[in-house]
């Protein structure tokens, strides 16, 4: 960690909503992934297997008018339900329902504007050039709002990203630039795209301060998300937040799992496995007596039967079934 | 009435936009110093907030427009020229198009794009395209471009009112053109043709520049008799079919003249349509007179390959030449 940064420390009932919250946003992955497989979702689902604890950091203790992109990775869910965004309407959405939060329209691209979550975009990269307008906005209007852009090692591959580095740090935005590296976009592995280990490299040749932290240990992750959010509510500008995680599931459903052009090995899902974060926390709640077994049972059956509801609400929606002349209306707004 | 070139009919209706409103704003590269005069000085009026200068960075600057028109806000984007926004065109044409639709109508975006377009300047190829047919492709981005200094101020007032994106370049070759411009405010509404010359033996259909030309040839060729009723889309989304339909009940030939290359472009659209919709009002095949499907040239070739008056001139005598059925 960058030592002109502050530290934080985290209190109880903010350790058990980040315990809460990646338990939550864990079981979401696997109901999407077991969705995918039943033919019960439309498109593609990219999962987020082993890397859901940085999206719990940076968007559990983020404001309804914060802005959040959320990463592409779990279609975003487990940054959006950190965010307290109602994910029944992004089910629907997700299975084409006319209750979805885009009218069945879009199958994924989702968009909440009531909590600042403007868009997903088919484009890896493309959260970077709006979140210049979005930190621009929220400084003129200067309430203390902040830019939460969650995106992968892959994405800062653009040309747009560094673009993005480049204002926000000249207009000293208030923007977290939060990347999950979880070293792997699709098959190509960071280690052969970029030139230096860390994705937060890039930071310094701006004067931008940069912190790296273990992506699988959420309480690490959340400690430096805070760290960055509160440098960007006092107006001292961007912060850039690297994550170390993993990917324990192939790129999206159905591609082969490689790195490169071979196989993963066995060894490295061994490696990663033993770094699964929902595991880490449970032992660090209990080690250090933040919830007992039981507690944790609970919030375990709470987060299902949550699930079950949001299911359900999705289940029983229409297939959205407009005319031509009802879509060729939305095409322009009023 | 007060005359004003075109350019500067453009830049009064920023002004008036930005006293209007304190959402609206600009957002470019150099446009505080004027880089082209339609934003000449505004910074002097409205601040480095408002008439905001970027790096050169075309996706990072269309993402402040972008983002900002997320938040509620009404940028204006210049591009500088035209060619300069497909640095940026997934962000600025295909995201921006969908944005709208896809997202459930949650929220429009009420940007307005510009850029300075067109021959003339034997600037070649990337400083010389025409940008309207493109972004015309692409649904979801209301597309138009000013013929003359009243109809720029009133139609630039227009496309920043509009809460949807709007794609208004203007074209170089008439930035100094004069024309009477009304001090009070105006709006020339988007998707609306404007007859710019009644007559009765040929409809021509041309645009900016062109529709200069076009209006050139018009009083060469009443000089012999032959009247020709020259029509101004004004837009190209949303495209006014029935001014011209209503005009060829009337004149029964048509030549659209359209500065763009021919092949994917405004003037295969416009034809399109009247053969599916005007198919027995005609006398004679539609004809165009656009770019050839080559790079602009820049030097002096441009000036061999441009639409000019003697090839709209020749458009013309063709259609009449045919004999009706």
């Amino acid at each position: 960690m960058n030592t002109a940064l502050k530290t934080t420390t985290l209190s109880h009932e903010q350790k058990v909503k980040l315990f809460t919250n990646l338990v939550r946003g864990n079981h979401y992955d696997k109901m999407m992934y077991r969705r995918m497989m039943q033919g019960k979702l439309i498109g593609f689902y990219h999962p987020a297997e082993g890397g859901v604890a940085p999206g719990v950091g940076a968007c559990s203790f983020l404001n309804q008018d914060d802005n959040l992109n959320p990463h592409h990775r779990g279609h975003g869910i487990i940054h959006m339900i950190s965010k307290g965004v109602d994910v029944r309407t992004f089910l629907a959405e997700h299975t084409g329902k006319d209750t979805g939060c885009c009218k069945g329209r879009s199958a994924w691209h989702f968009s909440y504007p009531e909590h600042k979550v403007y868009q997903q975009s088919g484009f890896i990269g493309h959260n970077f050039a709006p979140t210049v307008g979005w930190g621009w906005a929220a400084k003129r209007r200067g309430k203390g709002q902040v830019v939460m852009n969650c995106s992968g090692d892959g994405s800062y591959g653009e040309g747009r990203a560094h673009e993005s580095l480049l204002m926000a740090q000249n207009w000293k935005l208030p923007v977290i630039f939060f990347c999950e590296n979880n070293s792997m976009a699709i098959f190509a592995s960071a280690e052969e795209m970029h030139p230096l280990p860390d994705i937060s490299s890039l930071a310094q040749g701006f004067g931008m301060p940069a912190m790296v932290v273990d992506g699988q240990d959420v309480f690490a992750v959340a400690e430096a998300a805070l760290v960055a959010i509160d440098r960007a509510r006092r107006g001292e500008g961007p912060t850039f937040v690297e994550c170390k995680t993993q990917r324990f599931k192939e790129h999206d459903i159905g591609t082969p799992d490689l790195r490169g052009w071979e196989e993963r090995s066995d060894e490295e899902h061994q490696q990663m496995r033993n770094r699964e974060p929902v595991t880490l926390a449970t032992e660090k709640v209990l080690a250090d007596d933040v919830l007992t077994q039981l507690q944790i049972e609970d919030i375990h059956e709470a987060a299902l039967r949550e699930i079950e509801e949001v299911e359900a609400f999705a289940d029983n929606s229409e297939i959205a079934n407009p005319t031509e002349e009802e879509l060729m209306a939305a095409v322009f707004a009023d | 009435m007060r005359t004003l070139t075109l350019i500067d009919a453009i830049k009064e209706a920023y002004q008036e936009e930005l006293r209007r409103d304190d959402d609206v704003f600009m957002v470019g590269q150099d446009i505080r110093g004027g880089i082209f005069p339609h934003t000449k000085g505004l910074v002097e009026e409205f601040g480095s907030d408002r008439i905001l200068d970027t790096p050169i960075a075309e996706s990072g600057m269309y993402g402040v427009a972008l983002g900002a028109a997320q938040e509620g806000m009404r940028p204006i984007v210049d591009f500088m020229f035209g060619g300069f926004s497909y640095v940026t065109f997934s962000e600025c044409s295909v995201t921006t198009g969908q944005y709208h639709f896809l997202h459930g109508s949650q929220r429009a975006l009420p940007i307005t794009m510009t850029a300075g377009v067109g021959t003339g300047q034997r600037l070649a190829n990337d400083h010389a395209m025409s940008i309207h047919g493109t972004f015309a492709h692409h649904p979801g981005i209301k597309v138009a471009m000013p013929s003359t200094p009243y109809d720029a101020k009133g139609m630039f007032k227009a496309a920043i009112r509009d809460n949807n994106p709007v794609m208004i370049p203007w074209h170089m070759g008439i930035m100094m053109l004069k024309g009477e411009v009304p001090e009070e405010d105006y709006v020339v509404p988007l998707g609306v043709a404007d007859i710019k010359r009644e007559g009765t033996d040929v409809t021509v259909l041309a645009n900016s520049l062109q529709l200069q030309n076009a209006l050139k040839v018009a009083d060469k060729l009443h000089g012999e008799g032959i009247s020709c009723e020259v029509i101004d889309p004004r837009s190209f989304v949303p495209f006014d079919l029935e001014t011209v339909l209503r005009s060829l009940e009337k004149t029964n030939r048509l030549v659209v003249v359209d500065e763009d290359w021919e092949s994917g472009s405004f003037a295969n659209t416009v034809s399109a349509k009247v053969m599916e919709q005007g198919f027995d009002l005609l006398d004679a095949p539609v004809t165009r007179v656009t770019l050839p499907d080559m790079p602009v040239p820049g030097g002096y070739m441009e000036d061999y390959i441009a639409p000019n008056v003697n090839k709209i001139e020749a458009a013309i005598r063709s259609v009449l030449a045919r004999i009706a059925a």
